[in-house]
């Protein structure tokens, strides 16, 4: 992530917007060829200091000078962020300041020119110290502070797999750095708040889910103390956040903005916006036994009931349960469906006690049993069909059938 | 259930109380600002309020069931405090009466660490301590192993080891605070005017510990933030002032100041660089009257012209900075002092490692390691290194072993600073008076820092020599 140094943002008064720096196509062209400079740089820099490379970086630059500096700031931070500096130069360093200025402290101190009160001229200690420790003086004043950051040598550079993830990762890193001054953030999600909700939940941020008027979620993520007053304290977990959601799709997101004193600005996103993730998109289904149940279902109705992936959020409080599928009657009636494949007891106790909370809630659970023991004594409080390798539609079905039989609401 | 008991717990850094009605609440404790949160279905306050709260509610006999922990009770084993001065003991029982609470301002070298630890002692309840920087959170780790006998847990600097009695910085105290606050009964703040930072002060707000305390030598901020201290930590129960002190608990000291001058070719260089800078200055002006360099540099979007001008602003104070007249001065003033320790202050990293190199000094810098670190400082106070160069490791409260002869050869003019670093050469040992050098180079910007340092009181009726003083 990048710093709030190298932020670069234009707030729209007008509009009331605050618009992180992005790199397109078409107003940047020129950017595609600069970022593969700017690779090349780090890609034959190998052995060179930071500092080095940083000034070739800036070097670059001078081609465009209307460029930012921060930009310009940036995207040294994000070729650093996959860079591999030498880390073993730390104690050696530290072990050759420690002799050379071992060895000169009993001259201190060191005079240009010697005379009759002070005998050690700088040169000349240089000299000793150089000879003492078998080291010409050019290699130890190179090495003298070799651990300082600006000095450190670039040991290999895994780097981007071309410009344009280098391009992509600044425009997310741009948003991420804004997002360090949001007070909250508002996701409306249609269909892959699963996903969303996961993400939140891993940055550490709470949420409060209500439907949305156009239909699907709104999903609205805080911090705790949020509700005390407005804080950037959470501004780290939103940046956080943010590459997940990106991975999602169907979403549209709007962050309201910290800005001293001004009435508040705010940052609008959505998965339209063509933006790309760094991160590996996390897999459609939890697993195959889902994947696979609902190729068999299919997408037509069976004795009247449709089934729906990821369709409901039961949510009380910070709890939050969203089963796999809905099975939707052609009558209205809706009935959940959780599938749960490999388990230890623990698990399976924690997933009851989730359902616990919402008991008025009717749900169907699916649990994989190799050896098809007692499970229904250890899982009080909901309906189980056990399977084996695969769940059955026909399994599934039966359980429907037996609700309505028994009258069930 | 029994009817709708209350309970009352710790949530990452805030306080949850359920089974009480906001409205009453309100009544109750107004002060205490508590919102109802429908996410959690409880009322939620800052941790801070912690210790109000529990009593209010039981001066109301409200039945409720409190989960925050009890503060640890802290059994220290052969203590080893040296005894206290007349002032020093005024402060702590100062904090004493006034329930547990409150800041301590006492002038850098007057013994404040002395009267925390004394405090700590007293109050035998699990503790942290919050310090500005890494180097200073190794140093409260040094002192409370040194005079409580108590190996301090360390929160920060890549190390998170929590023990009843920790030291932290206010980076990690705010980041982790909402998993740290509920296991502190007293927190102490080294150097609090840090603490009202708008983030910062969550270290505050987040902590539930009942007993507090702050230290500082100079309570004011330029930001006037300073009057949230008293709600953060408590009000001001003792102050001294530096000139109440001088020449008793402190050394006497002479400030003097040296100019230097820019070879000519710094000076050439020198001047094309302010040009440009002017000339930029000047049009930026015209556009927006009152436009200062301040909103250049923070300013997100620099370009342009603004991007060379910016270049050659930093080209011509690092001149300033590294003006090879100073140098020269500086060994001077090594002759002149060559069996006194001298601390010599550099502007920027760049010339304290300039230093460092010319001299073969050791110098104090953010990429020491705590051991490198430990040993200069070590070899410092034994004689060992008669001289040491530091860029702002040491501006605040570092123990640095008394040291005579300080010399500034750059740096800001803000007067907080400057009086740090004042304090640091003016150690009690023996009756020697302190001397601070100052080395400004003449006609540049570094003139007109060096006379905006002496602005403040502490350097006002004090004795001047003039010129170069040194050969």
């Amino acid at each position: 992530m990048l710093t709030r140094q190298q932020s670069l943002f234009v707030n729209d008064y007008q509009r009331g917007l605050v618009i992180p720096d992005r790199l397109n196509q078409r107003t940047h062209a020129c950017y595609e060829s600069l970022a593969e400079r700017m690779l090349e740089v780090y890609r034959l820099g190998t052995g060179r200091r930071r500092r080095e490379l940083h000034r070739d970086v800036h070097q670059l630059f001078e081609a465009d000078p209307e460029c930012p500096l921060r930009r310009i700031e940036a995207f040294c931070k994000l070729l650093d962020d996959r860079a591999v500096y030498a880390t073993q130069d730390r104690r050696a360093a530290a072990a050759l300041r420690r002799a050379v200025f071992g060895e000169a402290a009993a001259m201190h101190p060191l005079v240009e020119r010697r005379d009759q009160l002070f005998e050690h001229s700088a040169e000349d200690v240089r000299r000793q110290i150089s000879e003492r420790l078998q080291r010409d003086w050019q290699d130890i004043s190179d090495n003298l502070f070799a651990d300082v950051i600006e000095f450190n040598r670039l040991e290999s550079f895994p780097g981007y797999a071309g410009p344009r993830e280098l391009l992509s990762r600044y425009n997310v890193a741009q948003i991420q750095a804004a997002l360090f001054s949001a007070i909250a953030i508002t996701v409306r999600s249609g269909a892959d708040f699963k996903r969303i909700l996961r993400a939140a939940r891993l940055a550490r941020l709470m949420h409060t889910i209500s439907r949305a008027d156009s239909g699907g979620w709104q999903i609205e993520l805080t911090g705790p103390a949020s509700v005390l007053r407005e804080t950037r304290r959470y501004g780290v977990n939103f940046a956080r956040f943010l590459p997940a959601l990106i991975c999602c799709s169907d979403w549209k997101m709007e962050a309201v903005m910290e800005t001293r004193g001004l009435r508040n600005l705010r940052l609008l996103l959505s998965s339209a916006d063509g933006l790309r993730s760094h991160l590996p998109p996390d897999d459609e289904f939890d697993s195959a036994i889902e994947a696979d149940f609902a190729a068999k279902w299919g997408e037509e109705p069976r004795e009247g009931w449709k089934l729906l992936r990821e369709a409901e959020i039961l949510h009380a409080g910070q709890k939050t349960f969203i089963p796999d599928f809905v099975l939707e009657h052609k009558t209205g009636r809706r009935v959940l469906l959780e599938i749960i494949g490999f388990w230890t007891p623990e698990y399976l106790e924690q997933r009851i006690r989730t359902l616990s909370v919402f008991k008025d809630v009717q749900i169907l659970l699916a649990v994989q049993e190799a050896k098809l023991t007692r499970i229904a004594a250890e899982v009080k409080g909901a309906e189980i069909i056990p399977f084996r390798k695969s769940l059955l539609v026909k399994a599934v079905l039966e359980a429907l059938l037996g609700r309505e039989g028994s009258g069930d609401r | 259930m029994a009817a709708s008991v209350a309970s009352l717990s710790y949530s990452a850094g805030t306080l949850l109380l359920t089974g009480v009605p906001v409205g009453r609440l309100h009544g109750w404790m107004p002060d205490v600002g508590w919102v109802y949160d429908d996410r959690a279905g409880a009322c939620r306050s800052d941790a801070q309020h912690n210790i109000r709260v529990t009593a209010e509610l039981e001066r109301r006999r409200i039945r409720f069931e409190n989960r925050i922990p009890v503060a640890r009770e802290v059994h220290w084993r052969g203590e080893s405090i040296c005894e206290l001065r007349r002032e020093q003991l005024a402060a702590v029982e100062a904090w004493q009466q006034s329930g547990g609470r409150g800041c301590i301002v006492m002038p850098t070298g007057t013994g404040k660490t002395e009267v925390a630890l004394r405090i700590m002692q007293l109050t035998r309840v699990s503790t942290l301590v919050v310090a500005p920087v890494r180097d200073l959170m190794y140093q409260w780790h040094q002192r409370i192993l040194g005079s409580l006998n108590y190996d301090a847990g360390i929160i920060g600097d890549n190390i998170h080891r929590v023990h009843p009695v920790s030291v932290t910085t206010y980076d990690s105290a705010c980041i982790h605070m909402p998993t740290l606050g509920d296991q502190f009964g007293l927190i102490i703040f080294d150097e609090c005017h840090h603490l009202p930072g708008p983030i910062r002060r969550d270290a505050a707000r987040m902590s539930a510990a009942g007993y507090r305390l702050g230290l500082t030598a100079t309570l004011e901020r330029s930001d006037g933030l300073h009057g949230d201290l008293r709600g953060l930590i408590g009000p001001t129960v003792y102050e001294l002032s530096i000139t109440a002190v001088r020449g008793k608990a402190l050394a006497d000291y002479d400030v003097v100041r040296i100019p230097v001058h820019l070879s000519a070719s710094e000076q050439r260089r020198y001047e094309i660089l302010a040009e440009e800078v002017q000339t930029y200055f000047y049009q930026a002006r015209q556009a927006e009257p009152g436009f200062t360099w301040e909103q250049l540099c923070m300013s997100s979007a620099v370009s342009g012209d603004a991007r060379r001008a910016l270049r050659a602003f930093h080209a011509k104070k690092s001149i300033e900075d590294r003006a090879e007249e100073k140098l020269q001065t500086l060994e001077d003033l090594f002759r002149l002092h060559a069996h006194e320790r001298c601390i010599v202050f550099a502007g920027s990293n760049a010339m304290a490692r300039d230093v460092s190199m010319r001299f073969l000094i050791p110098c104090l810098l953010s990429h020491c390691g705590k051991r490198e670190r430990q040993e200069i400082l070590e070899g410092f106070a034994s004689g060992r290194y008669r001289a040491i160069v530091a860029n702002q490791v040491l501006d605040e409260g570092i123990d640095v072993p008394a040291a005579k002869v300080a010399i500034v050869i750059g740096g800001l003019g803000s007067s907080r600073q400057a009086r740090q670093r004042l304090g640091r050469i003016l150690r009690r040992s023996g009756n020697e008076r302190a001397i601070l050098y100052e080395v400004v180079c003449v006609g540049t910007k570094d003139e007109q820092r060096s006379r905006e340092r002496r602005r403040h009181e502490t350097f006002k009726g004090i004795r001047r020599k003039r010129g170069r003083s040194a050969c």
